[in-house]
């Protein structure tokens, strides 16, 4: 049972995303996975408590039966040796719900608060801890819950997040994993955690990486 | 440091900064005075007299503000000598050790000493300024030899249409205009993602999607007849709808019939332009009876059924565009790899391209990836000379660091060439042996080792980066980046295979830490 999740993300360019792609399937030695994922973000109203709390609901939009999962995401771990990781340590619980989630959120007292589309692709892999490379661009969505109109946020830059879950005794391992694996992705972006920003590579590198990987005009 | 050697090896104007002599009479008169205590004492042993308290007390305190005295005045002097780490933990606690200790292990000692007569040929006998420019005149012509092997492989890309999309001719980084737009569609993208900044829609314009659900959202959606804030708004667009609905299918019972209004025409408008089939458009009745009464089992069963043929025809339309993809994909690596290997035999590049490793050239270093099977057969004599060209770049590391040294020890700043000009050969000996410290982890790590033997490579050419840019964080950042240097070892482990591309990750992080 985890309950907690090491995070970094960082942004790429579009015209860069088919480089990283290469390289992130020669490092995991996977297949990619396709990703269409409608995130619902769910806020809890006054009278559920003085604490307000937020829970999304991923709906996977690849599957052929649409695949429900809720998440709630708590608060990032702080202190000095917080500070010193690279990565960002927070709580975190994730379980399968069935289609009706939603309804039954919004009966709790629950209000939506925002949504947004990912579309991209993602790889799993174990080294030295489960991890999950996703690379996707973020739509958002001009009617509420259209998701064929969905729009990019930035058309021209994509996100790129590495998770992987952790306990409370494992999460200095699974930090440190973490870590040792976005060196391997430095000719082309870089990574850190969430509220952030690191910008993208200089072109010279991630141009180098694009012509290795050698798409067509 | 307060010693005869000590004096003099050091320069004549720092022993007069640092008042080594005075300090070094007054430690000699304060050695004489407590012999003379001590001398004191065995003779009230001797004849067994009592001591005089009063006249041994006021020795006692003489003695203590003198030595006081001496004590602070070392400390002055340690400054300028003593290297203190601040940020020892259990990374580098094993390093540390090594990497201070001032004179090199036996083993190492003896490959240094070896190495360095082979660099020297010729030129022992000559004094170090002929030898520095010497040795600087082989350093320009491999500098020489690197610009113009990276100038012949632009050229070779630009050939076969590698570079048209970004030539060599744009600048490496990003302009300041260009890098803020990208942060803040960066600082966009993040807030969008964890906030939601962005996503959130008006009030007024949610009313207007219960019309048309997505498939996955069709289930779900009913469940906003019952959010108070939305019921009353929902009623009024259910109403006339549902008048629709009856007449067109004319059913028996009639409620309460009425002309058509506006809103009414408009949801029927609506519901025509969304229906692409029939099948949507037949259980509409039933979708709207639903609403009113307990669901059934057969509606979800029939709505399921567009949804799975909807998904395997977008699947079916996706498979032969992917395969494109991967076909122009390898095609294209096949082609770029035959390029790179026609550009590198026009240069005889295994000779040159030996030599940019340890200049840590980073544009260089990436261009390698692709031809990295190329060096897999390197001659023993390019070995030798790789290992070289580490020697040349370990060597010019001591001048900046005994610059810098003196630097410190000087805060005036008209004094700094007068000391630089005139320190002695033993001084860059010592901080020479200082810089090749650097070298032990890399070369007695067993990845590294490991490493060696598989792409047959010579021990000190990885290391070749390390002394360098070790020495300018020694003088700028003292160990602040041990705990990012350890972090590198324990990566080498995660996987030898990933060994060759380690080399520009390190030199890229390395970069960015003197950023």
């Amino acid at each position: 049972m985890v309950d907690m999740e090491c995070v970094v993300q960082g942004i790429i360019e579009t015209q860069h995303v088919e480089a990283l792609e290469i390289l992130l399937q020669g490092l995991c030695g996977v297949q990619r996975e396709r990703l269409r994922i409608h995130e619902i973000c769910l806020k809890s109203g006054p009278h559920l408590g003085t604490v307000a709390s937020e829970v999304r609901l991923l709906c996977d939009l690849e599957q052929a039966e649409p695949s429900w999962t809720v998440i709630h995401a708590g608060g990032a771990m702080r202190g000095a040796g917080a500070e010193q990781i690279s990565v960002l340590v927070r709580s975190m619980v994730e379980s399968k719900t069935s289609k009706n989630a939603l309804r039954m959120f919004y009966t709790l007292g629950y209000k939506l608060d925002h949504e947004l589309l990912r579309v991209g692709f993602s790889f799993n892999f174990h080294r030295g801890a489960q991890i999950t490379v996703t690379v996707s661009s973020i739509n958002k969505m001009l009617k509420l819950h259209a998701t064929d109109e969905a729009m990019p946020v930035t058309p021209g830059i994509q996100m790129v997040e590495v998770t992987a879950p952790a306990t409370a005794e494992t999460y200095a391992e699974v930090a440190s994993a973490v870590s040792s694996f976005c060196e391997y992705l430095a000719p082309l972006l870089h990574l850190s955690k969430p509220g952030i920003s690191t910008g993208v590579v200089p072109a010279a590198a991630a141009s180098l990486m694009s012509d290795g990987g050698g798409t067509t005009l | 440091m307060e010693g005869e050697g000590g004096g003099e090896g050091l320069n004549q104007a720092v022993q007069q900064q640092l008042n080594l002599k005075q300090v070094k009479t007054r430690a000699i008169s304060l050695f004489k005075a407590i012999s003379r205590i001590l001398e004191d004492f065995e003779a009230y042993g001797r004849t067994n007299s009592t001591p005089k308290w009063q006249d041994i007390l006021g020795q006692y305190s003489m003695v203590n503000l003198e030595l006081f005295n001496i004590v602070d005045d070392i400390k002055k002097v340690s400054k300028a000598f003593v290297v203190h780490p601040k940020n020892v933990n259990a990374e580098n606690a094993t390093i540390l050790p090594v990497m201070l200790s001032s004179k090199l292990l036996p083993e190492m000692e003896t490959d240094d000493t070896a190495k360095r007569d082979q660099l020297l040929l010729g030129m022992q006998n000559l004094p170090i300024g002929m030898q520095m420019e010497k040795l600087k005149a082989r350093l320009d012509l491999i500098s020489a030899a690197c610009e113009g092997a990276e100038k012949v492989l632009a050229d070779t890309r630009k050939a076969y249409c590698f570079g048209t999309r970004q030539g060599p001719a744009i600048a490496p980084t990003l302009d300041k205009g260009q890098a803020a737009k990208i942060q803040e569609q960066e600082n966009l993208l993040r807030s969008a993602v964890n906030a939601g900044d962005g996503l959130r829609i008006p009030g007024d314009q949610r009313h207007i999607t219960p019309a048309q659900p997505p498939l996955h959202l069709a289930d779900a959606l009913p469940v906003i007849v019952n959010d108070p804030t939305a019921q009353p708004q929902l009623s009024s667009n259910t109403m006339p709808a549902q008048n629709s609905l009856l007449q067109t299918s004319s059913a028996s019972q009639l409620l309460g019939r009425s002309a058509a209004s506006p809103s009414g025409a408009t949801s029927t408008t609506s519901f025509d332009n969304t229906t692409a089939s029939p099948i949507p458009y037949a259980n509409s009745p039933r979708s709207s009876t639903n609403m009113m009464n307990t669901p059934s089992p057969q509606p979800q069963t029939t709505q399921q059924q567009p949804q799975v043929q909807q998904q395997q025809r977008q699947k079916l339309m996706q498979l032969p565009k992917q395969q494109q993809q991967h076909h122009q994909i390898l095609a294209q690596q096949q082609q770029f790899r035959q390029s790179a290997m026609q550009g590198l035999g026009q240069l005889h590049g295994q000779h040159q391209m030996q030599f940019s490793q340890p200049l840590g050239h980073q544009q260089f270093q990436g261009r390698q990836l692709p031809s990295g099977h190329v060096q897999h057969g390197i001659g023993q004599s390019q070995l030798n000379q790789g290992n070289q060209m580490t020697r040349l770049s370990q060597f010019s590391g001591p001048a900046n660091s005994a610059l810098f040294s003196a630097a410190q020890t000087t805060p005036n700043t008209q004094m700094i060439p007068n000391i630089s000009g005139t320190l002695p050969s033993q001084s860059l000996l010592q901080r020479t042996q200082f810089g090749l410290s650097g070298n032990n982890p890399q070369r007695s790590h067993p990845s590294q080792m490991l490493s060696d033997q598989m792409f047959n490579m010579g021990g000190g050419n990885p290391g070749g980066m390390m002394p360098i840019q070790q020495q300018q964080q020694h003088g700028s950042q003292a160990f602040g980046s041990m705990a990012s240097n350890a972090q590198n070892l324990q990566s080498g482990l995660v996987t030898l295979q990933n060994t060759q591309q380690n080399h520009p990750n390190f030199s890229q992080q390395r970069q960015q830490n003197l950023q």
